[in-house]
């Protein structure tokens, strides 16, 4: 799931750039790798992907700073006995 | 007495000294705390060798170091060049030439982007902000809290000395940097202070990127009268949730940013749980806002005063309308009418004055107009009417572009583009730049790039070419060149690759007919 995201991040939302590499847990957000309208994408293609709905009282910080925060987020959602 | 920007701080901090300046939400920067980086920064510049005049390039995101970087700058006698780190290094690059730019001043969480900018040969020569760039003079934010706190200045700068460069996209393809001055600069502080009443007990949202021009309400109006503004980190602006949350809980008093903001607030916000009862202005400019977003806004932050305001970068923007009740229809909001110490003309094809109520070319003069472009006195002359006043001295008109008519009421109504210039999420982009890239391209035999309207209202890129043979090259292969090339908002939504291109009569593409095709499939 990590790699999934990070691949569309990379090559759908970094604009190609192959001299930017990413790992989960860098912040997508405070570096401004990520933009409004690239979240937007991204959040449609997580609910795509994993078939979930994605609420806007969702669209935080805390869920969406980093690939890994967002798989956490993915897996909380999709079961929420874990949470 | 206040002639240049640096001195709003000043003057700032001597009334106010523990008042905060800048605020992130998480951590504040007081006026003297402010003067004391800001004069600590200058310091470090003048060692690094600045000379009156030299551009210095800031490459930050939204943050307390931006607002300290652009003073310092300017306090020491430079000029600030803001860069949008979103752009691709090429482009960044160019600018740093085309500026001759030696120092930039950055940030630890820019390395990634200073790697790849950095990977190939730039005019820089000293960088502060981050230290992990090999063959430049290198410093840290935290080295800087060892210079002195108090600055001389070793060159006299007056108002009319230019202060900042913000670059915009140029037709022939390659951005045209406009030079303001601390005149121009502090004109427009001054300007919407007095327009809508802001004074230190006011807290003002920064929300747009500090090479846009919407982000000097808060970065000039805020310390020339001593409020508070808060630069909304960049963390938030993705994610309206969490933007809501921060509007609510820094009670902010003014808002200004551009309307895709606030329909992406109102559409992700939550705002039905957040109390937005401390804004008492909400300003916008950048592009039409669809008048249904603005209706149901207006609907649910009702103690807000709206107000919509226009101009290009050229003139630090130049007219305003308030808005005074809910739109009732979806007929655009007007422009409204000149602000104050400008003066509009409104020509027609051959440069007269057209006839009440019809339409024609905003022409404008103004205390907040630019010097000019960048050394490009070619393209400042062709941008610029000039008038003779009865003394006999030049009047300098900015010619907008855009298209204009006066309503019925005696409002200004904005009618589009002269020529085939538009606007995307807030951002300019001229079409035939875009077109000139893709043709340049090794398999494009012609390329068509036009404006496609969307459902919600807003304005996306499209584009058509033909191959020089065929399977030369396929959708994504020609996207990834012109990311390559151009910021992401310049980049067509969708690049469709067609056998041929139809025809009108005189052999000419027609652009219509291709447009229709593949705006309707």
């Amino acid at each position: 799931m990590e790699q999934n995201i990070i691949r569309y991040i990379q090559e759908e939302l970094l604009n190609g750039r192959e001299d930017i590499e990413l790992e989960a847990e860098d912040n997508l957000l405070t570096e401004g790798l990520i933009e409004s309208m690239s979240m937007l994408r991204l959040i449609q293609f997580i609910e795509e992907e994993h078939d979930l709905k994605v609420q806007p009282q969702d669209m935080t910080i805390e869920n969406f700073m980093s690939v890994e925060a967002i798989v956490q987020y993915i897996q909380r959602t999709k079961s929420p006995e874990l949470q | 007495m206040i002639y240049t920007l640096p001195d709003s701080v000043l003057a700032s901090a001597q009334k106010s000294p523990d008042k905060v300046a800048f605020t992130d939400g998480k951590q504040t920067l007081t006026y003297s705390e402010l003067l004391r980086r800001m004069n600590q920064l200058a310091n470090a510049l003048l060692e690094a060798g600045l000379q009156k005049g030299d551009r210095v390039g800031v490459y930050n995101n939204r943050g307390l170091e931006t607002g300290i970087a652009i003073y310092a700058i300017m306090r020491a006698g430079g000029i600030y060049v803001p860069l949008d780190t979103g752009a691709p290094p090429q482009l960044t690059r160019y600018l740093l030439e085309d500026c001759g730019i030696q120092i930039l001043i950055s940030h630890p969480s820019q390395r990634r982007k200073l790697k790849a900018l950095l990977s190939e040969v730039t005019p820089l020569q000293t960088l502060i902000g981050w230290t992990g760039a090999e063959g430049l003079q290198c410093s840290s934010w935290e080295q800087l809290a060892e210079k002195n706190g108090s600055f001389q200045s070793p060159f006299p700068i007056l108002e009319m000395d230019p202060a900042y460069i913000i670059y915009t996209s140029g037709s022939t393809g390659n951005p045209k940097g406009m030079v303001h001055t601390h005149y121009s600069g502090l004109s427009y502080a001054r300007l919407t202070a007095d327009l809508y009443d802001i004074d230190e007990s006011d807290r003002i949202a920064n929300h747009a990127p500090v090479f846009f021009d919407i982000s000097l309400l808060g970065y000039f109006t805020g310390p020339l009268v001593g409020a508070t503004t808060l630069i909304i980190p960049d963390a938030y602006i993705a994610l309206p949730a969490s933007l809501s949350q921060l509007i609510e809980k820094e009670r902010l008093t003014i808002w200004y940013s551009v309307p895709l903001a606030l329909t992406q607030l109102l559409q992700r916000g939550v705002l039905e749980e957040r109390d937005m009862s401390s804004l008492r202005w909400v300003l916008y400019a950048g592009e039409p806002f669809p008048p249904k977003y603005l209706r149901e806004l207006m609907l649910q932050w009702p103690n807000a005063r709206y107000s919509n305001i226009y101009g290009p970068a050229e003139t630090n923007q130049c007219t305003y309308y308030n808005i005074p009740d809910p739109p009732q229809g979806d007929d655009p909001i007007p422009i409204g009418q000149v602000w104050g110490n400008t003066e509009a003309l409104i020509f027609d094809e051959e440069g007269q004055q057209v006839a009440e109520g019809e339409v024609g070319e905003l022409l404008i003069r103004s205390a907040t107009l630019m010097e000019g472009y960048w050394q490009r006195p070619d393209l400042t002359q062709k941008a610029m009417y000039i008038r003779t006043n009865a003394a006999g001295f030049e009047e300098r008109f900015y010619r907008t572009g855009d298209l204009v008519r006066i309503d019925e009421q005696g409002r200004m109504q904005f009618l589009g583009r002269k020529d085939h210039q538009i606007k995307t999420r807030g951002y300019r982009v001229e079409l035939d730049a875009v077109e000139a890239i893709l043709v340049a391209h090794e398999s494009v035999a012609e390329a068509v790039v036009f404006p496609v309207p969307k459902e919600d209202d807003t304005i996306a890129i499209g584009a058509a070419v033909t191959l020089k043979e065929t399977d030369a090259a396929d959708e994504q292969l020609l996207r990834q060149y012109l990311q390559q090339q151009l910021p992401f908002y310049a980049v067509p939504e969708s690049i469709r690759i067609l056998e041929s291109f139809p025809r009108t009569g005189s052999g000419k593409i027609n652009r219509p007919a291709i447009k229709a095709d593949l705006i309707n499939v």
